[in-house]
């Protein structure tokens, strides 16, 4: 693994998570149990942490290889914000990846930015405080650049990664200029929720004067799963990420981009981020009949079988057809994203539930943050342009944000994210 | 290079190819007068500079007679005869305002401003001309410059900049009073436009003023707190004493548009509260960090109740108010940076960019149509542009945030 899980003895601060599949149990002492004692023995290993959550746990910044918080296991909680860069100034890029660097690695061990109550009576305080004592809860941020820093204002053209550019516009989009792009994006993500939040405030404070802020979301449970998780529900209430890309195998295969790769040479270990605020129409879809709402996403809602098995992990059948038509709709969300169906492409889905409240209209303000990884980011274009085009959900949701982003590799210690940018 | 800079360096450039063009003219000490064509002039010992304002077909521009004058006694003789966009002429050192006249309304007699001046490196600075800024130089003896360690020239520096809070005061008086003639006058649009002309003087300075209490009264009680009866905006009225000062003026002329008995009450108890304020802010003094604090505290107020357009609920000159606030924040720093310099060189610099690139945006906002010489702050620009604005004065903030710590213990 890429990124060491500092698991500490003490385990005092224990969770047993919320929303656990069934026949989970309850964690005693030290040590981890099966979060899922899966009926049916399916691909759920025997070491599943399930959704026990260490608050002490921390991850390792500087590992020369991969950033952490992709393959990491998802944390409950995100803050995701995106920023634009006010400066022209290629040294004030650098410095602030440099800063952010330094500070993320402070951050991800437990530590704040800085002291909380100087000794100074007439300083500001550097560290916000919100977060201290609470632990590094797992926290990782990952930092995402932009189309926009290659665009020609800081002469980094020619160090533009292969595949990044704008995403085209893709049918359904309904995106809103003020929650979409941004040159730098950071997606932290914590089993504290307090501990993301105050991730992303110190460091856009570091950012203040270089970097404005664009667009952020902030998800409160997580709606992917990763190695050894329990797959989580989204607010529609099913199961999503059953058939998420989980084995290091297939995230070689899918996610990073390899040292064998025709990428610019600087991207090796690193991936694309497509982020996408998707909002849902929840009332609507709560007054819509079961049968229709499993149809939609082409799988049952407790237990989450496609429709053509009975259980969550059984391989779903596409071809089996009853009284004349395929039992799963072509149309339905399943079908229409399975790998099966779409030669063989998967992206990696890193996604969590988000509240904005009540909108205008008095209604829940609520929808899935969207995030995925993926070394080809034409892999995410065509699977949404497919869902689309014609995904049965489209009647219940729309993408209102959008970003790309290029995520380097993470540095070794005593350098900087994106430091081969400016060699 | 960020925008600030590079938009600083471009006047620069401008002002260096207006001096070397002049060049052949300048600087011959005491000549005849009359020759002009950028020659000095003098009369009984004194340098005698013309600046004029005048239109033309791009735009408004500020002419100075001549670039460079020696160090002495000069008289700057202003004069706009056409330019129907500017209303002012400040002479800068180093960013800090070393004199200035304002209202300089097209076809008025000429004023005159006479300054003692050291020699070095000045700039006539004319808001809104087409070039805002011409080079000045002065030749010959600098005028003796503060010395010693950091810490004494931030003491020298927070003695000095009282005589800037005591310039405020004395033309906040006069707007004030001359606001009372217009309402009492019962000349409703002339009141509104003398509203403007009179918010900004204690929009720079409110951070060293608005701890007053009249004499007799507690600290708790509003009707002798001076800030309250003088600035008090509705939001905050305290009922027991009633609203009174500039906003509940701003209400009567612009929502009411209607002056009545109650108005020139109003305007006429203005003018006893801020005399009464430019009596007891005699007795201020400053050490340096109440100037850092106190910068700090104006550009909080900016974000606070300006970008929200809380301030200025019924004239909608918020944007008035908040370069008063920018202005009060820079001037204040000014009068500390050459301590700061030898404290924190790095400091200093990011704080005076960050000042360029905020007054680089406040000037987008010019309009000399508009009340006091800037665009209304309406629903629909704040809609479009706080967030920018709001940003941009956090940056400030952010790097003045660490101005006290540093002087404070210097």
């Amino acid at each position: 693994m890429d990124e060491s899980n500092n698991l500490s003895t003490s385990r005092r601060r224990l969770i047993q998570g919320a929303g656990v599949g069934a026949g989970a149990v309850v964690a005693l002492g030290a040590g981890f149990v099966g979060g899922r004692a899966s009926a049916d023995g399916a691909d759920i290993p025997a070491t599943d942490d399930g959704d026990l959550v260490d608050l002490t746990a921390s991850h390792a910044f500087y590992t020369g290889t991969h950033q952490a918080g992709i393959e990491t296991p998802q944390q409950r909680h995100t803050v995701f914000m995106t920023f634009d860069l006010t400066t022209t100034s290629k040294q004030d890029l650098q410095r602030l990846l440099a800063q952010w660097s330094a500070g993320i690695a402070q951050l991800q061990a437990g530590l704040p930015i800085g002291s909380v109550q100087p000794t100074n009576s007439a300083a500001a305080p550097q560290d916000t405080g919100e977060a201290y004592g609470l632990g590094a809860a797992a926290l990782t941020v990952t930092v995402g650049l932009g189309p926009g820093i290659f665009d020609g204002r800081f002469g980094l053209a020619d160090k533009k990664p292969k595949l990044l550019a704008d995403l085209p516009k893709l049918p359904s989009d309904r995106l809103r200029p003020e929650l979409t792009g941004g040159d730098l994006s950071l997606q932290a993500c914590a089993d504290d929720p307090q501990v993301a939040y105050h991730a992303i405030r110190v460091l856009a404070r570091l950012g203040r004067g270089t970097v404005n802020t664009r667009w952020t979301v902030m998800g409160f449970g997580r709606a992917s799963a990763g190695k050894g998780q329990a797959t989580p529900r989204n607010l529609m209430g099913f199961k999503d990420g059953t058939r998420n890309v989980k084995e290091p195998a297939d995230i070689d295969t899918f996610v990073w981009i390899g040292d064998d790769s025709d990428e610019i040479a600087w991207m090796r270990g690193g991936t694309y981020q497509v982020a996408r605020k998707i909002e849902m129409n929840i009332e609507i879809w709560d007054a819509d009949r079961i049968s229709d709402q499993e149809d939609v996403f082409g799988r049952s809602k407790a237990e989450g079988a496609p429709l053509t098995g009975r259980h969550e992990f059984d391989t779903p059948d596409f071809a089996k057809v009853v009284d004349g038509k395929p039992v799963i709709p072509v149309t339905s969300h399943v079908a229409l994203a399975a790998h099966e169906n779409n030669n063989g492409i998967r992206i990696l889905r890193r996604s969590y539930n988000y509240t904005d409240g009540i909108n205008e209209l008095g209604h829940l303000d609520a929808g899935l943050l969207f995030i995925a990884y993926m070394n080809d980011p034409g892999h995410f274009i065509q699977l949404q342009t497919k869902l689309g085009s014609s995904d049965r959900l489209n009647e219940y949701i729309s993408h209102v944000g959008s970003g790309i982003f290029a995520v380097p590799p993470a540095p070794k210690k005593g350098h900087y994210l994106g430091e081969e940018l400016f060699g | 290079m960020s925008t600030a800079s590079r938009k600083a360096a471009v006047s620069l450039v401008a002002a260096l190819s207006l001096a070397s063009l002049a060049a052949c003219g300048s600087s011959n000490g005491a000549s005849d007068a009359g020759k002009g064509g950028g020659t000095t002039t003098t009369k009984d010992g004194v340098s005698q500079v013309s600046v004029t304002m005048v239109s033309g077909a791009a735009g408004d521009s500020c002419k100075v007679s001549t670039e460079s004058v020696p160090a002495g006694p000069v008289t700057f003789t202003i004069k706009n005869e056409s330019a129907t966009g500017l209303t002012e002429v400040e002479l800068l050192q180093d960013q800090k305002i070393v004199g200035e006249k304002e209202n300089l309304a097209p076809g008025l007699p000429a004023s005159s401003l006479t300054l003692t001046l050291g020699g070095g490196s000045y700039q006539v600075y004319c808001p809104g001309a087409t070039a805002e800024t011409t080079a000045f130089k002065v030749t010959g003896q600098a005028s003796a410059q503060p010395t010693g360690s950091a810490s004494s020239l931030l003491t020298q520096g927070a003695a000095q900049y009282g005589s800037y809070v005591t310039t405020q005061v004395e033309a906040m008086v006069a707007a004030v009073r001359k606001l009372q003639q217009d309402v009492d006058s019962g000349n409703v649009q002339a009141a509104q436009k003398q509203y403007g002309e009179a918010r900004p003087f204690y929009e720079k300075i409110e951070s060293d003023v608005d701890g007053f209490v009249l004499p007799g009264f507690k600290p708790t009680d509003n009707r002798g707190n001076l800030d309250y009866l003088i600035d008090m905006r509705a939001s905050n009225l305290d009922p027991a004493v009633g609203w009174h000062g500039f906003h509940a003026v701003e209400r009567d002329i612009f929502a009411n548009q209607k002056i009545t008995a109650k108005t020139k009450k109003l305007a006429a108890e203005l003018t006893t509260n801020v005399t009464k304020l430019a009596q007891l802010s005699k007795s201020l003094t400053y050490r340096p960090e109440d100037l850092a604090n106190g910068a700090a505290g104006l550009l909080e107020e900016v974000q606070a109740n300006k970008i929200s357009g809380e301030e200025e609920n019924y004239s909608h000159i918020d944007l008035v108010d908040f370069a008063g606030n920018v202005e009060g924040a820079q001037q204040a720093f000014a009068y500390l940076k050459p301590g700061l310099k030898a404290l924190d060189a790095s400091l200093t610099d990011t704080i005076s960019q960050r000042f360029d690139t905020v007054n680089s945006m406040l000037d987008t906002y010019r309009d000399p149509n508009q009340i006091g010489g800037y665009k209304r702050y309406t629903a629909a620009v704040k809609k479009a542009d706080a967030n920018k604005l709001s940003q941009t004065v956090q940056a400030l903030q952010d790097s003045l945030a660490h101005l006290a710590e540093k002087v404070a213990t210097a």
